[in-house]
């Protein structure tokens, strides 16, 4: 400006010089010197005049090339405005902490996301790299500090870094920081830009799902992701399969990648299983099945798979989820199961045989021992001696058959722990008990009145029945009273609880004062009668609670007896 | 009182007994044995060709015995070339406890009865009472 100044001036020096001269000449020329005032003033107006013109262009033209300036100025100023509320905007939406680095005087600042990031104020924020250094966690800050050297001596060529910076109330949040160097013109780096980035959030989730993802990737169960559709009977294609996967099908990743799971390759994989997976898969449901499969080195194996849809939040298929269990194990042992359950039921039955020829063949000379003994009874012994043995032999021989007659009872009961039912006409069962008893029916010809009309079919198994009630029957006759006719009714009745069946009788009873507790158990014996064995009861009871249901005792003594059979319905 | 009976046990003893408890019982005039269910059939099949031996009324039959059991003479005996015995009854007279043996016993129609061993003269009575003599 100050040339500028000068320039106008000298052109101004010569050009009023040039008009003076100009002027004098003229005036000079034509003017008289007697007009020589006038000639002064006319000369002084012109100059004046002339001056003043130029003068006035000279401005003009000055002062248009200020406003350019000026204007330029004003543009300059606004941009950098604009670019300054930018810089802070995007500052703000980024939630980005800024720093600035001016290395030469280790000057630092922070922009505001210091306080309202990490919880600083600004009296708190130091304003050297230490203070920032300070800042970073000590398991990070070593790794960070040489990575951030490296770039600032120019050794490499980006700089961004995670790590855990301190906040003001001594927690740490994951940042992810990008730096940018300012050069000056020889190249020397003199600045550093940097901006923080929280990523706690970001973080934590990243490793929640790290740690989700470590039941996919550590589980011994395969899993396997597929895409939501398929084609018509077909399973939707694996866009995912986990290490166990690989492990259990010997199929990688890559190979199954992009096709449907082919988990019914064996020739003997169960079709109809596979229908169950189309069908659900149709229906969009869930399903569980097993079948036998095949490996990539052909060994066959077996599994139970699961087969889950997901859902968005639109209500559509996302994805299916399936997860598969080798169950050959499984599958093994419950085979062997069924052979050993078989090879035992084989041994149960011939155990069962044989306790039946074992009984046989002890009884077969036994009965006859018995029937001997029996034709001495009439028969006059004169020796004294031999009638004593042979009442010994006769007392030992009762003995030996009431103890096998016992051992063949628990044998019966022992014999079928698995029992089938079966609807049963009662009056059926009756007519097979009383032919089984017609013998003693005969000799003490007992009344027997019976009443099935409420209900006439139970569901029972046949077998025990038949025992429980020939056991109550032979009971029944004998503990009959010597002092009235043996009557006997039986009736039936439904109640809510299942079918009841009323056995009474006019016996001589029992004390159940005494005797409740023990009327059903072992080897109770509560008549003196010789051919008691205590065991009759506790038959019946087995074999009623054996079939799910119970009996019940009534009695007074020397009146009668009865008994309640309940038979559960059917659930 | 029944003609003749015919016993079919493999046991000396049991046959012996048998015999002295009919005696007492007077239940028939005549007792013959076999020791086996083939035995049996070879005496009905010498009966078939000569009318003039006599016929039983009523067989006691064991169930376990040598050779031939006492199911396999059943078996034999229903079928056509004895069919001119039919009306002779059996009672099967054993010592087992096999529930099943008796329900296989209704399934002959001969079969009257199926008692416990041993014979006792309140059992003949029993039989004798059902067959109505």
């Amino acid at each position: 400006m100050k040339s500028k100044t000068n320039q106008v001036i000298l052109i101004y020096i010569i050009i009023s010089l040039f008009v003076a001269i100009v002027s004098y000449r003229i005036a000079w020329h034509y003017i008289q010197p007697q007009h020589l005032y006038l000639y002064s003033f006319a000369k002084d107006c012109i100059f004046i005049i002339l001056t003043g013109i130029l003068f006035r262009f000279i401005l003009a033209k000055n002062d248009n090339r200020s406003i350019a300036i000026f204007k330029q100025l004003k543009k300059t100023n606004d941009e950098i405005r604009e670019s300054n509320e930018k810089y802070d905007i995007v500052a703000k939406a980024t939630s980005d902490t800024i720093w600035d680095w001016t290395l030469e005087d280790d000057n630092f600042t922070w922009n505001k996301g210091i306080e309202s990031v990490f919880g600083y104020q600004i009296n708190e924020v130091g304003n050297t790299s230490t203070w920032w250094f300070d800042k970073i966690h000590p398991e990070d800050s070593i790794k960070m500090s040489i990575r951030l050297y490296s770039f600032i001596e120019q050794k490499t060529e980006k700089w961004q870094d995670q790590y855990r910076f301190k906040c003001a109330d001594n927690t740490y949040k994951y940042v992810l920081d990008r730096g940018f160097l300012i050069k000056d013109e020889s190249g020397k780096v003199t600045r550093m830009i940097g901006a923080i980035q929280d990523i706690t959030k970001q973080k934590e989730e990243e490793q929640r799902l790290k740690l989700l993802e470590t039941v996919i990737t550590q589980s011994k169960d395969s899993v396997l992701i597929t895409e939501a559709h398929s084609d018509k009977n077909q399973i939707p294609n694996i866009i995912y399969t986990n290490p166990a996967f690989s492990q259990m099908t010997g199929y990688t990743s890559e190979e199954m990648f992009g096709k449907a799971p082919n988990f019914f390759n064996s020739p003997k994989s169960d079709l109809e299983a596979l229908q169950t997976i189309l069908n659900a898969i149709a229906k969009k449901e869930e399903c569980l099945i097993e079948t036998l499969s095949l490996s990539k080195n052909k060994e066959e194996y077996w599994i139970r798979l699961s087969m889950i849809p997901v859902f968005n939040t639109e209500n559509e298929i996302s994805h299916w989820i399936s997860i598969q269990r080798d169950i050959s194990d499984d599958k093994k042992r419950e085979k062997e199961k069924e052979q050993l359950i078989r090879e035992l039921t084989q041994n149960n039955k011939d155990l069962k045989q044989f306790s039946y020829i074992t009984s046989h063949n002890l009884r077969a000379p036994l009965s006859n021992l018995t029937g001997l003994l029996n034709l001495l009874e009439d028969m006059p012994i004169e020796n004294q001696e031999l009638q004593e043995i042979l009442t010994g032999f006769s007392k030992s021989t009762h003995l030996l058959n009431e103890t096998i007659n016992d051992l063949v009872k628990v044998i019966i009961i022992k014999d079928n722990p698995s029992i089938k039912k079966e609807d049963i006409q009662i009056a059926d069962i009756f007519e097979n008990v009383f032919s089984q008893l017609s013998f003693q029916i005969e000799l003490y010809k007992p009344i027997i009145k019976l009443n099935f009309a409420n209900v006439s079919i139970i569901n029972t198994n046949k077998a025990y029945i038949e025992s429980i009630l020939l056991n109550l029957l032979s009971n029944s006759i004998k503990y009959k009273s010597e002092d009235r006719k043996l009557k006997i009714t039986i009736a039936s009745q439904k109640t809510d609880e299942g079918i009841l069946l009323l056995f009474k009788d006019n016996g001589i009873g029992i004390d159940l004062d005494q005797h409740r507790n023990k009327v059903f158990g072992l080897y109770q014996r509560f008549h003196n009668y010789p051919d008691s064995k205590g065991l009759g009861l506790y038959l019946v009871k087995s074999q009623i609670e054996t079939m799910g249901g119970s009996i019940e005792i009534e009695s007074e003594v020397n009146k009668g007896t009865t008994f309640t059979l309940i038979f559960k319905n059917k659930n | 009182m029944l003609n003749q009976i015919l016993f079919i046990d493999d046991d000396p003893i049991t046959l012996m007994l048998c015999k002295k408890v009919i005696a007492r019982a007077d239940f028939c005039h005549e007792i013959i044995t076999s020791s086996n269910g083939e035995e049996a059939l070879q005496h009905f099949t010498a009966m078939k060709k000569n009318r003039d031996i006599i016929r039983p009324d009523l067989i006691f039959l064991d169930l376990n015995m040598p050779i031939m059991g006492g199911w396999e003479f059943l078996n034999y005996f229903e079928k056509i070339e004895f069919s001119e015995f039919k009306t002779i009854k059996v009672v099967v007279l054993s010592s087992t406890i096999d529930p099943e043996d008796l329900e296989k016993s209704k399934q002959y129609e001969m079969v009257i009865d199926f008692l416990p061993k041993p014979i006792s003269t309140q059992m003949l009575t029993y039989l004798s009472d059902k067959m109505g003599f």
